[in-house]
């Protein structure tokens, strides 16, 4: 046997009865048996990282493209917000700035000192959905916020979760389905304990008044 | 890592950012969960560690390895952002921070984990099941459903590789 095979052999099964101990090799053991060394990232980390940098105005992004058709519809929009109502409690708007779309969010009834807006963009697989509010607190342990984009048939869809007790604002958010469609934006606090459905437990929103077509 | 990659990663091109991703992310991962020990937050730091590297993409020297590069940014973001996460906790006393884990261990587990990233899948599972699930060969081979000798030769070839990769760790 080799110097190599016995140290493999070493490192798979550990020292054999009266075998000297070997501090690096059982050291990579320990750490070959450990969950740290396994884990594996979640599938929205590679999303939220690409969606982040399009954001930040990587080539690939397409969130400071000149304003096209589609936007300007939502400027066009943007005289009428105010007599939109708000989905549930807030208040919405729209401002286009240097060919970044924004809608105000506002805290509802359970976040009243909550505000800010939500910055969004398309990209090739999706659109981008950029949070950046104040005066919401952290998510209280064992709970979490999730973002949502609802359709006007009330139907909803999951843009993702945070919690806000690491890294403060912003969050990048990320759908998959078309702003057109669903036009409002929520966030609601949910518990771990639940199911994947919406809580009733709305915290902020906003709406964006005529969508852009993805 | 392909040195034109690193070079295409250091003017942000979609395609090499997803490509470091795949080789990196696994081991910055594995790195904040040592350090964290939550997988929200390690979530955050490694793609915290990804938007760092890529802002700084261009002070890289693609002459010199990636990987202890990505390793010092990933490394500062998770403690960072445990920092914060402590003063959260203790706030009557923000300048004590207590890491729960110990971090001389840190390196190893992202050295380990990006050689078990580079294992043919077949051999990274024997690896796993036997080292993290503790199953011994005549388990591995009933649950795979193939015979006892395929495991021991994948787990002999798996072994002899990691050996290879790791010598640094071992003689370090």
């Amino acid at each position: 046997m080799t110097t190599e095979d016995s140290r493999a052999q070493y490192l798979a099964s550990g020292a054999s009865p009266g075998e000297e101990s070997r501090d690096r090799l059982d050291l990579i053991r320990d750490v070959l048996s450990t969950d740290a060394t396994w884990a594996e990232a979640p599938p929205q980390v590679a999303d939220a990282l690409l969606a982040a940098l399009a954001v930040e105005g990587a080539p690939m992004s397409v969130a400071s493209e000149p304003s096209s058709g589609r936007w300007a519809l939502v400027l066009a929009g943007a005289g009428t917000l105010v007599a939109i109502a708000a989905l549930v409690l807030g208040t919405v708007s729209v401002i286009q700035d240097e060919g970044e779309n924004l809608v105000a969010m506002s805290g509802t009834e359970l976040e009243a000192a909550a505000r800010g807006e939500a910055a969004f963009g398309p990209t090739e697989a999706g659109w981008w959905i950029r949070l950046d509010v104040t005066g919401l607190p952290p998510a209280p342990d064992g709970s979490y916020y999730e973002g949502w984009v609802w359709s006007d048939d009330g139907e909803g869809v999951s843009i993702g979760t945070f919690h806000l007790r690491g890294e403060a604002m912003p969050v990048v958010l990320w759908s998959g389905v078309p702003l057109a469609e669903y036009p409002s934006i929520w966030v609601t606090l949910e518990s771990e304990d639940d199911g994947p459905e919406a809580s009733e437990l709305i915290v902020m929103t906003g709406r964006i008044p005529q969508a852009p077509e993805a | 890592m392909d040195r034109e990659v690193l070079e295409r990663f250091r003017i942000g091109d979609e395609a090499a950012v997803k490509a470091v991703y795949d080789r990196y992310g696994g081991p910055v991962f594995a790195l904040s969960m040592s350090i964290l020990g939550e997988h929200g937050l390690a979530a955050d730091a490694t793609q915290q560690t990804f938007i760092k590297a890529w802002r700084a993409a261009s002070t890289y020297d693609a002459d010199r390895s990636f990987a202890p590069w990505i390793y010092a940014i990933a490394r500062r973001t998770a403690i960072d952002l445990y920092r914060k996460r402590a003063r959260v906790v203790v706030s009557d006393n923000v300048d004590v921070v207590s890491f729960p884990i110990g971090l001389e261990t840190v390196w190893e587990v992202f050295e380990v984990r990006s050689a078990l990233d580079r294992l043919p899948d077949e051999e990274r599972q024997v690896v796993k099941m036997s080292h993290f699930d503790g199953l011994t060969h005549v388990e591995i081979a009933q649950r795979l459903d193939i015979p006892v000798g395929t495991v021991k030769s994948r787990s002999h070839r798996a072994h002899q590789r990691l050996i290879e990769m790791l010598k640094h760790v071992e003689e370090a």
